[in-house]
């Protein structure tokens, strides 16, 4: 019951705050209006993911128009799906419907972007998501066929890469490695976890388990690990729960390796425990934070949005510009962007090529590296 | 798996038993309550979850505690536990006897039945729990590390922490407490008197508006004290506890017997003991159907829980 009715209240907040964006009357009356939109968490408990997305791509925005003052004035119309299928579910068509909307940065999460796609489909919006790494969406082989085609592109590489990648960097430097999995249940958890078990050798899988995201008390999975004597440990979930996890297992006594996937990766996951604890920690993730790829984008990101950067900032500045290039290149309609988003060729932020193939995957691209220093997240390399 | 399990099995029952006593706090929240007003006061998950934050905010804002802060030691660590504590437990019970100057009082005066009391509970728990979400932005909200976990003995082959040890002695403290305040004092005889029949009470002279705010205000200090040692356990909290924590809680309430306080500790302790064996045994993720399972056992044998009898009845 409490979810229904937040999710409703949600619902209509979206949709008032969405028609107030999308008709507000153009300030600037020579230059022409373009309207892209953003979909994401943004309130609920994942709300800082989608906010910290959707600062990511008005920041691009905000430089494309000042770049093009007088001749193109691009505005972002907000969805709301709280990173929630059935909440997606509910305003996917009115973005879809909405004809003025040539372009969309998003969804976040995977599972709200299938819950989303019938309705983007049917109406051919074109769709560059910073996030949504789930395989299925693109993945011609895959149960179902490829999902997404033909609106869905993406600019991450998918769990298909991160799980191997996740083994090889917790396991990496340690000679004989007992590697203990738990996942969160969520389709994400499960998913990078299955990706990764072909990748494993043999022997050095000694557990796995499988923990709902609402557990606070860890115990019995760390007495499995005991038992295991588990020396690497790998979480595939969110960071709310890793930090937890983390924290009673480091308690419990436990002194080998922590990995976690791109779902851990927040700024916010070094302020959930205490530094000690979180000492070492390896993380994997598509993604490169903005400081890491120029101390002065970040400072200029900071002074324009009045925020630092989160994850997937790069990434949503890349999907964004994708779709701003076209603008850019004179493209106004849905109908002429999805062939040029389709065959786009430019720079990522760090100044990798960026295009797509036939299944709207990001060409090429690679899982990077990071560990907790100090408390702080620190960027370790792309992972090879 | 039965080897590994002797292995691991006074740990888990450590860690099972801190946790159960967290349960039975807050159960007796539910528990008090209901004795005295045969109503269930939904709002008791929010008001844990708001002492919760009680504790952050002393440790972090008042002693000023950081991630990377070094560990507090001797008198000043004691210092402020206690202040957490007194803070939690004093935030909660005021908060408690102000939810039913506000949502019940006027609802009971007036005869409402059993319906609308309910869904203003449902009412000012979601106030509550949508506050603290605008107010913490939805995120989870860490309390820095005042106290170090270190190990201050063994006990066969597991660990003994010390904040686990807190847990379990200062939450015994309090329900001795408790029971002493229940069973021995004039108010107690009070509370005990309208639980057994209020209209009677009424006639002797009982002023059943004190006692009923009484009852909210002891209900919310056990609630306050069990939102104190979550943090000292698990060091974090966010607007969305209350419900996890809240089911748990008033299923341990359920488990033992509701309007009891011997139900609440011995479906607390139950609870807590059960979920953290299920979870070794059959994995995680079995948890909650194992729990369930045996809830539905036991009340299927034992509709009114394994001690289902009036707070009247209680004795220590």
């Amino acid at each position: 019951m409490k979810k229904l009715r937040l999710t409703s209240v949600a619902a209509a907040a979206a949709l008032a705050f969405t028609s107030l964006v999308a008709y507000a009357p153009a300030s600037n009356a020579k230059a022409k209006v373009v309207t892209l939109a953003f979909q994401g968490p943004l309130t609920g408990e994942e709300a800082q993911v989608g906010q910290d997305e959707l600062a990511g791509m008005l920041y691009a925005v905000k430089l494309f128009n000042a770049k093009n003052k007088g001749k193109y004035k691009v505005k972002v119309v907000r969805a709301d799906d709280q990173g929630d299928p059935a909440q997606a579910a509910k305003v996917a068509p009115g973005i879809a419907s909405n004809n003025k909307v040539i372009g969309l940065v998003g969804a976040a999460y995977s599972g709200a972007t299938i819950a989303s796609l019938p309705y983007y489909k049917q109406r051919l919006l074109p769709m560059v998501s910073p996030s949504a790494t789930r395989v299925s969406i693109t993945d011609p082989g895959a149960e179902g066929g490829a999902l997404g085609l033909p609106v869905f592109h993406r600019v991450v590489v998918t769990d298909k890469v991160q799980g191997p990648s996740l083994f090889k960097l917790a396991t990496k430097g340690v000679s004989s490695p007992k590697v203990f999995i738990v996942d969160d249940q969520s389709a994400y958890g499960v998913g990078l976890v299955d990706y990764m078990k072909p990748s494993i050798p043999a022997g050095q899988g000694v557990g796995f388990d499988s923990v709902s995201d609402k557990t606070t008390d860890w115990s019995a999975t760390i007495a499995k690990i005991k038992t295991a004597a588990a020396n690497v440990v790998i979480y595939t979930g969110y960071f709310p729960q890793a930090a937890v996890f983390f924290k009673q297992l480091r308690d419990s006594g436990y002194t080998g390796i922590l990995a976690g996937g791109d779902g851990v990766l927040s700024p916010n996951f070094v302020t959930l425990a205490p530094a000690s604890v979180l000492e070492g920690v390896r993380l994997t993730a598509g993604t490169v934070p903005l400081a890491e790829i120029d101390a002065k984008l970040e400072a200029d990101f900071k002074k324009k949005m009045k925020k630092a950067s989160g994850v997937y900032a790069a990434e949503s500045i890349d999907a964004a510009n994708v779709f701003l290039s076209c603008i850019a290149k004179g493209v106004t309609t849905r109908q002429a962007m999805l062939p040029c988003v389709k065959s786009y060729k430019g720079k990522s932020l760090t100044g990798a090529n960026l295009s797509f193939d036939a299944n709207g995957d990001v060409a090429g691209g690679a899982m990077n590296g990071f560990e907790v220093k100090s408390g702080a997240i620190k960027f370790t390399g792309p992972i090879k | 798996m039965i080897g590994n399990f002797l292995d691991q099995f006074w740990s888990l029952t450590f860690g099972g038993l801190s946790l159960g006593f967290i349960y039975i706090l807050i159960a007796l929240g539910y528990t008090m309550v209901y004795g005295v007003l045969r109503m269930i006061n939904f709002a008791n998950s929010e008001v844990f979850m708001v002492a919760t934050f009680a504790t952050i905010i002393i440790v972090r804002d008042v002693y000023k505690f950081t991630q990377t802060s070094e560990y507090a030691t001797g008198f000043q660590l004691w210092l402020i536990l206690g202040t957490a504590l007194l803070a939690s437990m004093a935030v909660a019970g005021i908060l408690s006897v102000l939810i039913e100057l506000i949502a019940y009082r006027r609802l009971r005066r007036m005869n409402s039945g059993v319906l609308a009391p309910l869904i203003s509970a449902i009412g000012v728990s979601m106030v509550l729990a949508e506050t603290m979400r605008i107010l913490t932005d939805s995120r989870p909200v860490a309390s820095p590390r005042a106290m170090e976990k270190k190990f201050i003995g063994k006990f066969f082959d597991a660990d003994i922490r010390l904040d686990n040890t807190i847990i379990i002695v200062a939450a015994i403290i309090l329900l001795l407490l408790l029971l002493t305040f229940v069973n021995k004092t004039r108010l107690g005889k009070a509370i005990r008197a309208v639980s057994m029949n209020p209209n009677a009470s009424k006639l002797m002279g009982i002023n059943i508006d004190g006692v009923v705010s009484i009852t909210f205000l002891v209900g919310g200090l056990m609630t306050g004290a069990a939102g104190f040692f979550y943090v000292l356990k698990y060091e974090n909290s966010s607007f969305s506890i209350g419900f996890e924590l809240g089911i748990a809680a008033f299923t341990a309430a359920i488990l033992g017997g509701i309007g009891n306080i011997k139900g609440a500790f011995y479906g607390g302790l139950s609870l807590g003991l059960l979920e953290t064996y299920a979870s070794f045994f059959l994995g995680t993720q079995w948890k909650a159907v194992t729990v369930f399972t045996i809830l539905v056992v036991v009340l299927y044998t034992k509709p009114n829980g394994l001690f289902g009898e009036a707070l009247t009845q209680t004795r220590a």
